[in-house]
């Protein structure tokens, strides 16, 4: 096969990025991803099996059958997970990853999310730190990012934003029903209430229209194709130049290096699960957190036994996510409107600043429910069968609004990838072991916030409240997965450095959530997105055709 | 060599031989007690069983469908090895010649269907130059055109971009109708014999018929019309007055409004959907009230000669309703005949005489 | 019917009974027709009928069924035992199997249910719950009617916009 300048290894949020970012730069790219390409008609809505809710199997991948995933859960015990399962900690396994089917709320972590060693300092038995970029490095990258996959939202009406260059592409959405009932409300608590950005059109944009308000929206491809994922813009955009091959349902095995501990390509599986090998000058890694982490520590070789980037095994470490809390709120009159996206209205007050508190999170309503969401956010008090139940889904489901938020995870070192020592994949790859926790400010974190969104909801007239705050005995990471190739200065502590490089191998990149020092209290996408816009620039100003100038 | 070429015949012939009464056998498994013997097979059990209950039961199956070799191997194939879906249903190439199977009874419908819009193919629809260049090709457009095409818009048409040119990259399907029979009609359903209707009818509340039914594409199933939603609208902030006729739900399935758009007078004050907006042709102004069915005909959509169910040959002000200047007489006019109001041309208040006289239900 | 038409349908029934569509199965893929109805009745304390169908009549035991040919076969065993045990909770509680009990005796045994085998009435909660309030495309949930219901349309009316991307689009 030939050989090209960089092979990129998934094509989720960043990889899309990263391949449209070189291929536009004149470099070869081969873009490798485990999962096919869908569409809207491979999943057509199904209340479920969709990427959210999967009682009945994941849509966009991977499937339950030959991906499995070990958990070890408070006690110690081993569980082997499907990918349909909540503790599979999943994300979407296809062209656009998660941003094919995700709810597509944009937003930009604020100054302080950057500096919160030195904003709160560490609570003990944590790993929290700052990062070694700051908000003003990726502002220009965020710009980035909402201009070329879309936003629509106005942040003006809080002063709780980050500082931006330009107002965003496209207007909100129109408010739906909820909208209406919570933002006079948030007025008299003293918050600052704003439409929440989303990567998605409001109006035509792209050379694609708006959204149409449909029911069926996270979880869901986008029918009308207005939610802007890269599957649908940097994608399309890299193989114009006829510079980027994708190749779907291509598994990466690991990244192959060279006597002088140098990556000279990967090996994958392909299509018809034949080994294959693709060289290459650089390897850039965006299979998310901790699929991520699960290559690294597959990338063994004699003079990297314990992984590639792993020589002072911080990959895998540091898992976050975000831990969701809120409350739902009862009325005695119809909040449903059957308009999507339905999440609508939120507050990003409580992101930091509350004594004794290191951060907090947004909160947001949640988005538009299908009947299957309703079974068990009914409340407290009724009856889980039988008429009872069946008649509180009927007074209920209508007139129910839920706030809720991710809480800003500390992360502990604790919780990490690592490989199992048994249970392999359909290909023969060792799978990811999770284990540890985070850290337990998170939950006391995320009790305060759920008491603020019933307060909230109370303030909008809710005749009863219940709040939603769990402790999981897992790291909640999911589809927020990230922080296992930790970005630092310091190659003791961290697996890449500020520009997402590894410490240890100068052509391989990590450029994904895993880079992320920690996740904000804010879902995390528009982020990732802006670093690998940040990544690539750095990639692009120190190539040098071949090699890079150093 | 002669010995295993003997052998090699004979097994040739053992194959012929059970492979015709197979055959045989499979036809007259289908086809005896109207159908009976395809309900031995658990798939079609349901299926059976709603066509005795319905207009069609003193049908065959082998009457609709198809009764090819290869239909009947590749039936038991998927039977015996378990390969079906949750709910066997037609191909969407089934449904393509389910429509003559149709024709061959109701010639009449078939003829007026075919000669109306909604016979459109999919080389019409999809490789309309306006419309793609003005909006990209989604999904989305299968849920009205297309709905029985059983894949994704990218492996119909391609290129999917605005310069093209376009052409429909399924084999078979260009001139194939985007809107067959079954988009309307349900087939395997409860209900009782139909009568023809003699003429129009344009009363709100009129019998639906059981043969109504939207086929849904997400669902990959018939909604009942009687069960579909009719929408409440909004003429700016004020509530229209939709006919409760339910035979027009169908029509709203396609020809539906929208959430008011970002940025217009209805998002900013709150108001529902718009009547006229998206697809919409919900009557204001005189016809405010009226179903699509009190001027459409079902099949071809014709409403040429539906003026006179209701109006008088000269109108009010003496002029033939026909003849007035209306998208009805000419479809470059501004007063779209959905819509128009009495103000349009009264545009200094509705004449004394006329309004009396509409007061009066004269 | 001539001979040769009788042996050949003769050779086609004998093959579909090879093929394992013996008639006691029934409708269902992968209950016995016993097992359905015992399930049935499980189900229909669940999501019992009133103005609205309950569980059963809505499909939830074709939806149930079909699962534990695809999604569910990991759940067939557990089925298979809890069905059984719940015949025989019904059978020393009423005499008779749970199906034939009066619904009064069928809630007093579900409950029983519930008490006993905890983990296998949430199963069958769960699954239930999924059959009757998730899509009609999976056999449950028959024409939408729990949808209605909650009065929540179905199929919604969704229309098109009408912009024109050749005026000079955004971006």
């Amino acid at each position: 096969m030939k050989r090209v300048h960089a092979v990129i290894v998934g094509a989720g949020a960043a990889g899309g990025i990263v391949a449209k970012q070189l291929s536009s730069a004149g470099l070869t790219v081969v873009l490798l991803e485990r999962g096919p390409w869908y569409t809207a008609a491979d999943c057509r809505k199904d209340d479920l099996r969709n990427q959210r809710t999967t009682v009945l199997g994941n849509a966009f991948g991977p499937e339950d059958e030959g991906n499995p995933r070990v958990w070890i859960d408070a006690r110690g015990a081993a569980h082997i997970v499907l990918p349909s399962e909540g503790s599979y900690q999943n994300n979407a396994a296809c062209v656009g990853g998660g941003t094919l089917s995700y709810g597509a709320m944009a937003w930009r972590f604020l100054p302080q999310d950057f500096r919160m060693r030195s904003t709160y300092g560490a609570p003990e038995g944590s790993s929290l730190e700052d990062w070694p970029i700051g908000y003003d490095d990726l502002e220009p990258f965020y710009d980035q990012a909402e201009y070329e996959i879309g936003v629509s939202g106005d942040d003006s009406p809080t002063p709780f934003h980050s500082p931006r260059r330009r107002s965003l592409p496209m207007p909100p959405l129109p408010p739906n029903r909820e909208f209406a009932i919570l933002e006079p409300a948030a007025k008299r608590l003293g918050l600052h209430p704003f439409p929440i950005p989303m990567l998605r059109n409001s109006v035509p944009y792209n050379g694609r229209g708006p959204c149409m308000r449909c029911r069926w929206c996270v979880g869901f491809a986008c029918e009308v194709d207005a939610k802007n994922g890269s599957q649908n813009t940097v994608i399309p955009a890299a193989l114009a130049t006829g510079n980027c091959e994708l190749r779907t349902r291509s598994m990466v095995k690991e990244i192959l290096t060279d006597n002088r501990g140098r990556a000279r390509g990967v090996s994958y599986f392909d299509a018809n699960g034949r080994l294959q090998e693709q060289l290459s000058d650089i390897v850039v890694v965006s299979a998310c957190a901790i699929e991520s982490a699960r290559l690294l520590l597959n990338s063994k070789s004699r003079l990297f036994p314990n992984g590639l980037g792993n020589r002072y095994d911080q990959v895998g470490r540091n898992l976050q996510g975000h831990h969701y809390t809120g409350a739902l709120g009862f009325f005695d009159f119809d909040t449903y409107d059957d308009i999507g996206p339905g999440a609508s209205i939120a507050v990003t007050d409580y992101n930091h600043g509350t004594p004794g508190l290191c951060g907090g999170g947004l909160l947001a309503n949640e988005f538009i429910r299908l009947p299957i969401h309703t079974l068990d956010r009914l409340p407290p008090g009724t009856p889980r069968w039988g008429p009872g139940h069946k008649q509180a889904m009927r007074a209920w489901h209508r007139r129910t609004i839920i706030v809720m938020g991710p809480t800003q995870q500390i992360p502990t070192a604790e919780g990490r990838v690592t490989l199992d020592p048994w249970v392999k994949d359909r290909w023969g790859l060792p799978v990811a072991r999770l284990q540890g926790n985070s850290h337990p400010h998170t939950f006391e974190i995320g009790e305060v916030q759920a008491a603020r969104a019933a307060a909230w909801l109370k303030e909008a007239g809710a005749m009863q409240t219940a709040l939603m705050a769990g402790r999981p005995e897992i790291v909640s990471s999911g589809q927020h997965q990230a922080g296992t190739c930790r970005m630092g200065d310091d190659p003791r502590a961290s697996v890449v450095n500020r520009y997402c490089r590894l410490h240890d191998v100068d052509n391989v990149f990590v450029i994904d959530g895993s880079v992320h020092v920690n996740n904000g209290g804010f879902n995390p996408v528009l982020t990732i997105m802006a670093i690998a816009y940040f990544a690539s620039d750095a990639l692009l100003r120190s190539w040098k055709g071949t090699s890079f100038r150093s | 060599m002669k010995a295993l070429l003997r052998v090699a015949a004979l097994c040739l012939a053992a194959a012929v031989v059970l492979g015709a009464a197979g055959v045989s056998g499979a036809s007259l498994y289908y086809d005896s007690q109207h159908g009976a013997g395809c309900t031995s097979c658990h798939e079609m059990a349901a299926y059976v069983g709603g066509v005795h209950d319905s207009a069609h039961r003193s049908q065959n199956c082998l009457d609709c469908h198809d009764t090819s070799l290869a239909t009947k191997l590749r039936h038991i194939a998927v039977h015996l090895g378990r390969t079906g879906p949750e709910a066997i249903r037609l191909r969407d190439v089934d449904v393509v010649s389910m429509t003559s199977a149709c024709q061959k009874c109701h010639q009449q419908e078939y003829a007026t269907w075919h000669a109306g819009p909604h016979s459109a193919t999919y080389r019409q629809i999809f490789t309309d130059a306006k419309q793609n260049t003005q909006r990209r090709l989604m999904d989305d457009c299968l849920r009205c055109h297309g709905m029985h095409y059983d894949g994704s818009v990218r492996d119909l048409v391609q290129p999917l971009n605005a310069t093209g040119p376009w052409r429909v990259v399924r084999a078979g399907f260009a001139d194939q109708p985007t809107m067959p029979c079954l988009t309307c009609h349900w087939i395997h359903r409860e209900g009782s014999l139909e009568t023809k209707p003699a003429e129009r009818i344009s009363v709100a509340g009129s019998p639906v018929h059981d043969s109504l039914a939207f086929f849904d594409r997400r669902e990959r199933m018939h909604f009942a019309a009687a069960e579909l939603p009719l929408p409440q609208l909004f003429d700016g902030a004020t509530p229209v007055k939709v006919c409760p006729d339910r035979r027009q739900a169908i029509c709203y399935q396609c020809h539906a409004p929208r959430q008011p758009d970002t940025g217009s007078v209805a998002a900013a004050h709150h108001w529902g959907p718009q009547a006229g907006s998206g697809d919409d042709r919900t009557p204001l102004g005189v016809h405010e009230g009226l179903s699509c069915f009190s001027c459409h005909q079902g099949h071809n959509e014709n409403a040429r000669a539906s003026c006179k169910t209701c109006h008088p040959k000269m109108s009010h002000c003496g002029i033939d309703v026909e003849k007035m200047d209306t998208s009805y007489s000419n479809p470059a006019s501004r007063h779209n005949i959905h819509w128009v109001r009495c103000t349009d041309c009264h545009t200094h208040g509705v004449p004394r005489a006329g309004r009396a006289a509409i007061a009066s239900g004269e | 019917m001539t001979r040769r038409q009788f042996m050949a349908a003769g050779a086609m029934a004998s093959a579909a009974w090879a093929a394992g569509c013996s008639s006691h199965r029934g409708p269902w893929e992968s209950l016995t027709e016993r097992q359905a109805q015992t399930l049935a009745a499980i189900c229909d304390q669940i999501v019992p009928a009133d103005d609205y169908p309950s569980a059963s009549q809505a499909g939830v035991v074709t939806y149930i069924d079909r699962q534990l040919a695809r999604h569910y076969r990991r759940h067939r065993k557990a089925y298979a035992l809890g069905l059984e045990q719940a015949d025989s909770i019904g059978a020393t509680r009423c005499g008779v199997r749970l199906a034939q009990a009066s619904p009064p005796q069928q809630l007093q045994v579900v409950m029983a249910i519930e008490q006993q085998n905890a983990a296998f009435f949430d199963l069958v909660r769960k699954h239930t719950l999924e059959g009757y309030y998730g899509s009609p495309r999976h056999g449950g949930n028959r024409d939408a009617v729990s949808w209605r219901m909650l009065g929540v349309s179905q199929p919604p009316l969704l229309g098109r916009a009408q912009y024109d991307l050749s005026k000079g689009p955004r971006s």
